[in-house]
């Protein structure tokens, strides 16, 4: 299986290559990462389409032991370097070197001279080959050190530039590497347990405290990768200052893919969840969509308004494994690649306004859909996707998510009983999805046309063609779900998928496109040609002022200041619920109390010594 | 797909749908027109409305504004309605074809047409129908869990069932679902739903006439106007209809069940008319809290009750 070397190594060791030239050839850098992610690209349809099995590193580097010192130190190695290709490796494989390729693409026409991070495109190689090799590792050790470094690129895709740039690049490292560590404790239980760190091998039964604190720690990691209640802290302040790129690539598409994959292993294979465990994941999926969409409801930065988007969708999946149906799952997996594909593609677009603007806060932004046009219906393709308006994709896994909830309310456990609470979160959290992207789209592309935007361009065919193409993706996806896509993707991972509802998605897109027909006829027929255009009418003799226009960041301060959840959101924007925050005080207030030990004092040292001796002589003794 | 296009364009999706709402429209206004103690338009008039708008009137475009989206919206609407209107009616007519949607797609197309008003209304710049859509979007977003709610108690009344044939067919086997104390207390709070859904006073808030001219609907004028206005006949006819088939057992057109079937649907919106003619405009914190409160505990003390089999 030389693919897996491809995927794996080629990008990793061609990152490294890149540091050596200099920053100066930026574009020559950017060329180069382009071809050896199209490579990469290639190798992963060899992947997508070859054969699924255990491969370990005899079968990828040859036995040709040419020192004894050579074949021993690779026998000792082999134990722990062993690769999975089974369907749902392959499929997210396929979509990590896509969605890389697309992002590399739209960086050659986004990352320029202004836009400070160094190493670039080095990082961004050496995340893909360690991406691709955490979603084939066979082994927790070989995937906690892929995963690890992730991280570390993370952080480094993050330009540390002013103040709260890199406070927020600090804030990430910490919250994803804490969750690693948390990791390590519970890969050694599962060592402790079982003697074998071979996810394949792995099927634990979580009826103890052992099995339990396991499952709970590798959730931490997962969740953090994807970015779930309570660990998606990063997430917003990440994307608010990260480059669009950067966001689009690591929180948007990479991480969802990466934690999600995690995810489904662990609820999956690695372990069993019993009711309780079930009722939890349900319930931090539902609080993760309704928290998260609701800050993105009144934030004024469209950024960070996406970056608390990519947190809630993460709660439809959790939900769909917390289901462990086989409809859920699959659900899971489709919103999955569904979420992808319009998140990162509305990154992209807040890339394009940023880059062409140079605005990053909805109040100053208005009616540019006028002179950015194919970034506009992107926008609005991705838009109405991730709200779930029918027949786009959103609409399709977010159904799926409903069936398999409405399935699951016909079980006995505690979970099953309460499944009105979990469909009717669900859907009032893809309404208020829907109300913030009203606010996001109506803020940047309609409303009354600024002069101070008259002269602002459409991106060049590097910046609109990734976008078009997940657009395009997007309602391809949409159409032809349930039909198609879902059975072609996820028959192979989970057997016959029936679903109970009925959604023909491909005659009514036939339908929509009917009544477009239609509407010109009816245009044509009526009396459209008899039109002069005027200005806004407000009421009175006098026209419109040239600067008179509704503010759309003030669109939910009705809701904002609603009773109980004012007070909420004050305590939100002051952080008080991110554990980022929280733990910072902790530990702050610790550090405090031991400062207060730390007098200077020799004798207040020496007693203290004397004391730890005598403890240790009492125990010992 | 022939097939399909008959029902999406002739009966019973766009035109069937549009020409019954239409003359609902009509009945709403002569009850309405009597409740004043005036005499009321004749049958055909919102036959003349449309066409006058369609043909005769003027279209005004919205200089500073998005042209395209403004004209490209309400084609939306009427798709939105009519698509809603064929999963809903097909059942209730009683016409059996493979072209189905359960009441989950049901519940999401009928958001649609709200969606492209305020779409529409937001591209044209104007800041009244900016004001008007913010109170739209939040309206939606105060009904929206109460409606699926609504949903859910008949879900687990018609045995985790969410196809509306089977729904129907469950309640002729058995009795309608609105029977029960808990099918009444649904039905309450489906009416209001539909009141908020098609912003009939005391929800009149995006459109609010006296207060900001139309909101929502300021700009519209002339053929795209009439096309609002088709959406709205359909809608009209379709919301009333799809709580029928919810909870009163759907339409039998069968001998003296026509009559039966007829007056059902003209007590709903019968109702509807009579509740916009007797209250106020509520303010758009007040209908938030209305259903954020009050309508989601009647929703869930008749979940709570038909769990109990009440």
């Amino acid at each position: 299986m030389n693919e897996i070397t491809y995927i794996i190594c080629l990008p990793i060791f061609a990152g490294i290559l890149l540091f050596v030239i200099p920053e100066k050839l930026k574009t020559i850098k950017g060329i180069f990462a382009s071809a050896i992610s199209l490579y990469a690209l290639y190798q992963s349809i060899l992947v997508f389409t070859g054969q699924v099995g255990i491969y370990d590193l005899s079968q990828l580097v040859g036995n040709t032991s040419i020192s004894s010192l050579y074949a021993n130190s690779l026998n000792d190695a082999a134990k722990y370097v062993t690769f999975n290709i089974d369907s749902l490796s392959q499929l997210i494989i396929l979509f990590v070197n896509i969605f890389a390729f697309l992002i590399v693409i739209y960086s050659l026409f986004y990352i320029d001279k202004k836009k400070k991070v160094y190493n670039y495109y080095a990082f961004f190689l050496i995340t893909l080959g360690t991406s691709n090799g955490a979603v084939l590792s066979n082994n927790l050790l070989l995937f906690l050190t892929f995963w690890g470094i992730l991280g570390f690129t993370l952080y480094k895709l993050i330009k540390g530039a002013d103040e709260e740039s890199s406070s927020a690049a600090k804030k990430t490292l910490a919250i994803v590497g804490a969750s690693d560590g948390i990791m390590i404790l519970g890969i050694a239980i599962i060592w402790k347990i079982t003697n074998t760190l071979s996810i394949s091998e792995l099927h634990l039964a979580t009826n103890n405290a052992l099995t339990i604190t396991a499952f709970i720690t590798l959730l931490i990691g997962s969740f953090t990768k994807a970015g779930a209640f309570p660990f998606h802290t990063w997430v917003p302040d990440y994307a608010k200052n990260a480059p669009a790129s950067s966001s689009a690539y690591m929180p948007a598409s990479l991480d969802k893919l990466l934690g999600i994959y995690f995810l489904a292993r662990i609820c999956n294979n690695i372990f069993e969840l019993n009711q309780w465990l079930t009722l939890i994941l349900l319930s931090i999926g539902v609080i993760t969509i309704i928290t998260a969409v609701m800050m993105a409801l009144v934030q004024h930065n469209y950024k960070r308004l996406l970056g608390f988007h990519a947190v809630s969708q993460v709660g439809y999946m959790i939900v769909g494994f917390g289901l462990g149906s086989v409809i859920g799952i699959a659900a899971g997996l489709f919103h999955m690649l569904n979420n992808v594909l319009y998140k990162t593609g509305l990154f992209l677009v807040s890339g394009n306004v940023e880059k062409q603007t140079g605005k990053s806060d909805i109040d100053d932004l208005s009616g540019l859909s006028k002179t950015m046009p194919i970034t506009f219906m992107c926008a609005l393709i991705f838009a109405l996707s991730i709200s779930g308006i029918p027949p786009f994709n959103g609409f399709a896994s977010k159904w799926m998510i409903y069936q398999g909830i409405i399935e699951f309310g016909q079980g006995t456990g505690i979970a099953n009983q309460l499944w009105i609470v979990w469909l009717g979160l669900a859907v009032l959290g893809s309404a208020l999805t829907l109300a913030s992207f009203v606010k996001f789209i109506s803020g940047l592309f309609l409303g009354r046309r600024q002069k101070e935007f008259e002269k602002v361009k459409e991106v060049n065919i590097l910046g609109w063609l990734p976008i078009s193409i997940m657009a395009i993706g997007c309602i391809v996806f949409g159409v032809f779900s349930t039909n198609y896509f879902v059975p072609k993707l996820f028959n192979p991972i989970l057997g016959e998928i029936n679903l109970i509802g009925m959604w023909n998605s491909t005659s009514v897109s036939v339908l929509v496109l009917a009544s477009i027909v239609l509407g010109l006829i009816i245009y044509m027929i009526g009396n459209i040609k008899n039109f002069r255009s005027e200005d806004s009418y407000v009421g009175g003799g006098e026209t419109m002022r040239e600067d008179s226009g509704m503010a759309t960041s003030e669109f939910y301060e009705t809701i904002r200041n609603l009773g109980f959840l004012s007070t909420l959101y004050d305590k939100a924007e002051k952080r008080y619920f991110d554990i980022y925050n929280i733990s910072k005080k902790i530990i702050l207030w610790f550090s405090k109390g031991l400062q207060g030990l730390h007098t200077g004092v020799l004798t207040n040292y020496a007693l203290w010594i004397f004391a730890g001796l005598i403890i240790m002589l009492l125990i010992l003794l | 797909m022939a097939e399909q296009l008959f029902y999406f364009l002739i009966y019973p999706g766009l035109l069937f749908a549009a020409v019954v709402g239409a003359f609902l429209s009509w009945y709403d206004r002569k009850i309405t027109a009597w409740v004043q103690f005036r005499k009321g338009p004749p049958l055909f008039q919102p036959f003349y409305d449309f066409f006058k708008l369609l043909l005769v009137k003027e279209t005004i475009l919205p200089k500073h504004g998005s042209k395209g989206v403004f004209l490209a919206a309400p084609i939306f609407a009427v798709f939105g309605a009519s698509i809603a209107g064929v999963f809903i009616l097909l059942p209730l007519l009683g016409i059996e074809s493979g072209f189905k949607g359960d009441i989950i797609v049901i519940f999401y197309l009928l958001t649609i047409p709200s969606l492209t008003y305020i779409i529409g209304a937001l591209a044209t710049g104007n800041p009244l129908a900016a004001v008007g859509g913010s109170r739209e979007m939040k309206l939606i977003l105060s009904y929206e869990l109460t409606f699926i709610l609504v949903l859910a108690g008949i879900i687990q009344k018609a045995g985790m069932s969410i196809s509306l044939n089977e729904i129907i067919s469950l309640q002729v086997l058995n009795g309608v679902f609105g029977g029960s104390l808990s099918g009444i207390i649904l039905f309450i709070v489906f009416i209001f739903c539909i009141q908020a859904k098609l912003a009939l006073v005391p929800f009149d808030a995006p459109e609010a006439e006296t207060e900001i001219a139309g909101g929502i609907m300021i700009e519209y004028s002339g053929t795209p106007y009439a096309m609002i206005k088709l959406a709205k006949y359909i809608m009209f006819f379709i919301l009333p209809a799809f709580l029928i088939g919810l909870l009163w057992g759907g339409l039998n057109f069968e001998g003296i069940n026509i009559l039966w079937s007829i007056l059902k649907i003209l007590f709903v919106v019968l109702l509807l008319t009579l509740i916009r003619n007797t209250n106020p405009r509520v303010k758009i914190k007040q209908a938030v809290r209305y259903f954020l409160v009050w309508m989601n505990l009647l929703a869930i003390i008749a979940i709570v009750l038909s769990y109990f089999g009440l």
